[in-house]
């Protein structure tokens, strides 16, 4: 292998636009409303493979673009929970320290969208007129940590998969202050990763039906009941590959390639992968209508 | 520095005991040749003092081999703290605990290994000698205190680290690694005391994490590691 043979194979990535295209209406259209798919277990992974041939590719350039759809999936997320919080479906088991547990990521997350919003300033883009329609999400205590999960996990695979298109020089002025935009991102990123491992902890409750074989991680690319799409591929798949991807800066299998044999759930767990701006929004889109 | 360029290309190389080069070469393959060659010339300018620069000091290097390094060190400290946690566990550890605990261990053992297989060998760092003796093992608040320092300043090291990163490639690694280790975080946290996985503490009104500068998680860090280590120029 050299170089140029690695280049080229990437190049091959990206397979021809119709076929894409028309892979990505049928895979949207089946998909339709996530959380009503929810009870059915095996349709998001039908759904998900569908999605990795399918779906596809960073199409954002410019830091507003960037901002604007953080700033859509934070309005996404504050909306979920503070319809979660809202829901009388919820009101008799979202209870105690699972409720200050939410309605602190609520408070997060509508830091996020004030911040991102001081940030971009005139650019910003308005509000979904008709706000978040979540279906029925919120219609269990167990579905609705199920989508929070998700939104969680899909949260942090978007930041990730920005990261790298975000210039480290860009230091805008916010409310006064100097900041770092990719410093900015980075720590938004991180404390979407500790909501996502609140969320993850909090479904081991009894109370959430006991899931012992979810951690706080990701093993592998188990969606525990979430849409498998969340924890798939990308596009291109060499940059944005499935959570359970055991390739890592060029060692092909960080199982047996590092000296020590190590499990690939351990190895899938310790890197988390992220995921190009298309896959994002159409994960976004499945999840709620705006 | 030459001698790394010329070792990429042949497969004649694999006859070679060059197991580290050979790493190193598909690690920058996959940065792609204008980020791979601009790595190789800032990590080869100037780093022939990375090593041990005075006895028991350890001199991190500059640019991006410098923020690596600055990675494997953490990464070392966490590794050698939960080998010792899963070696002697805590009085009263529960089942689930010691599953999640041996999980952390080994996450942060490959990231340590993959470090050690990722950066050139005559520019990576040795191994260290870490200092827990001020840490009671058997006492679960001491050891789930401990581990919170240790994973929340993981979070803000890398936080702070990714705006170092000249090459892509190693922003996205960086990524990968930063979100699994406020996963960690937030596990400890709620295991300290529940619910306070993303506590005020760490997150700020904003809703941001931390992000702390190389000197300050050293600062940090330094207490836990025998050997004195120098971040002067990391990313520089």
């Amino acid at each position: 292998m050299n170089l140029f043979k690695i280049i080229a194979e990437l190049e091959k990535v990206d397979p021809e636009v119709m076929d894409r295209l028309s892979h990505r209406r049928s895979a949207l259209s089946a998909l339709g409303d996530f959380s009503k798919k929810m009870a059915l277990a095996a349709a998001p992974i039908a759904v998900g493979s569908a999605f990795n041939k399918a779906m596809g590719q960073n199409t954002l350039t410019d830091a507003n673009g960037i901002l604007n759809y953080a700033l859509l999936l934070e309005r996404l997320e504050y909306s979920f929970y503070d319809q979660a919080l809202k829901a009388a479906t919820l009101t008799g088991t979202l209870t105690g320290a699972a409720r200050t547990a939410i309605e602190t990521i609520r408070a997060h997350e509508l830091a996020h969208v004030n911040l991102l919003t001081a940030a971009l300033g005139s650019n910003a883009a308005p509000a979904p007129a008709n706000g978040f329609d979540f279906g029925s999400a919120f219609a269990t205590y167990p579905g609705f940590l199920t989508v929070a999960q998700a939104l969680e996990d899909t949260g942090v695979r978007a930041y990730k998969g920005q990261a790298g298109n975000i210039p480290r020089t860009l230091n805008p002025t916010v409310g006064g202050a100097v900041v770092n935009l990719l410093t900015v991102a980075l720590q938004i990123h991180s404390v979407e990763a500790r909501h996502a491992a609140h969320i993850r902890y909090m479904r081991r409750g009894a109370t959430a039906g006991a899931q012992s074989t979810i951690f706080p991680w990701i093993n592998n690319a188990d969606a525990n009941g979430a849409p498998a799409v969340v924890y798939g591929a990308g596009n291109p798949v060499a940059t944005f590959p499935a959570e359970s991807n055991l390739a890592q800066g060029g060692i092909s299998n960080l199982a047996t390639g590092l000296g020590t044999t190590y499990t690939v759930e351990d190895v899938s767990a310790a890197f988390d992968e992220g995921l190009d701006n298309t896959t994002v929004t159409a994960i976004a889109r499945a999840t709620a209508t705006f | 520095m030459s001698k790394i360029i010329n070792s990429g290309g042949d497969e004649a190389d694999f006859t070679k005991p060059l197991y580290a080069p050979i790493k190193r070469r598909s690690f920058f393959m996959y940065a792609g040749a204008t980020a791979g060659a601009t790595a190789l010339i800032l990590s080869g300018c100037s780093d022939d003092e990375d090593t041990v620069t005075a006895p028991g000091t350890v001199s991190l290097g500059s640019g991006d081999i410098g923020v690596l390094n600055y990675a494997y060190a953490l990464e070392q400290l966490e590794a050698a703290f939960y080998a010792q946690v899963i070696a002697t566990p805590y009085t009263g550890i529960t089942t689930d605990e010691r599953a999640a605990l041996t999980a952390i261990s080994k996450h942060e053992a490959i990231h340590r290994d993959f470090f050690k297989a990722a950066i050139p060998t005559n520019q990576a760092i040795p191994g260290l000698n870490p200092d827990f003796s001020k840490i009671n093992f058997t006492d679960r608040t001491q050891v789930l205190t401990a581990a919170k320092t240790f994973e929340d300043l993981g979070v803000a090291a890398y936080n702070g680290a990714g705006q170092l990163i000249q090459n892509g490639t190693y922003l996205l690694l960086a990524g990968k690694i930063v979100s699994v280790e406020a996963r960690h975080a937030a596990y400890i946290r709620d295991l300290l005391t529940p619910g306070s996985f993303a506590g005020n503490d760490v997150v700020n009104t904003s809703g941001l994490d931390q992000a702390l500068s190389v000197s300050a998680v050293l600062t940090a860090a330094q207490p836990y590691i025998k050997e004195k280590i120098n971040g002067d120029n990391v990313g520089k």
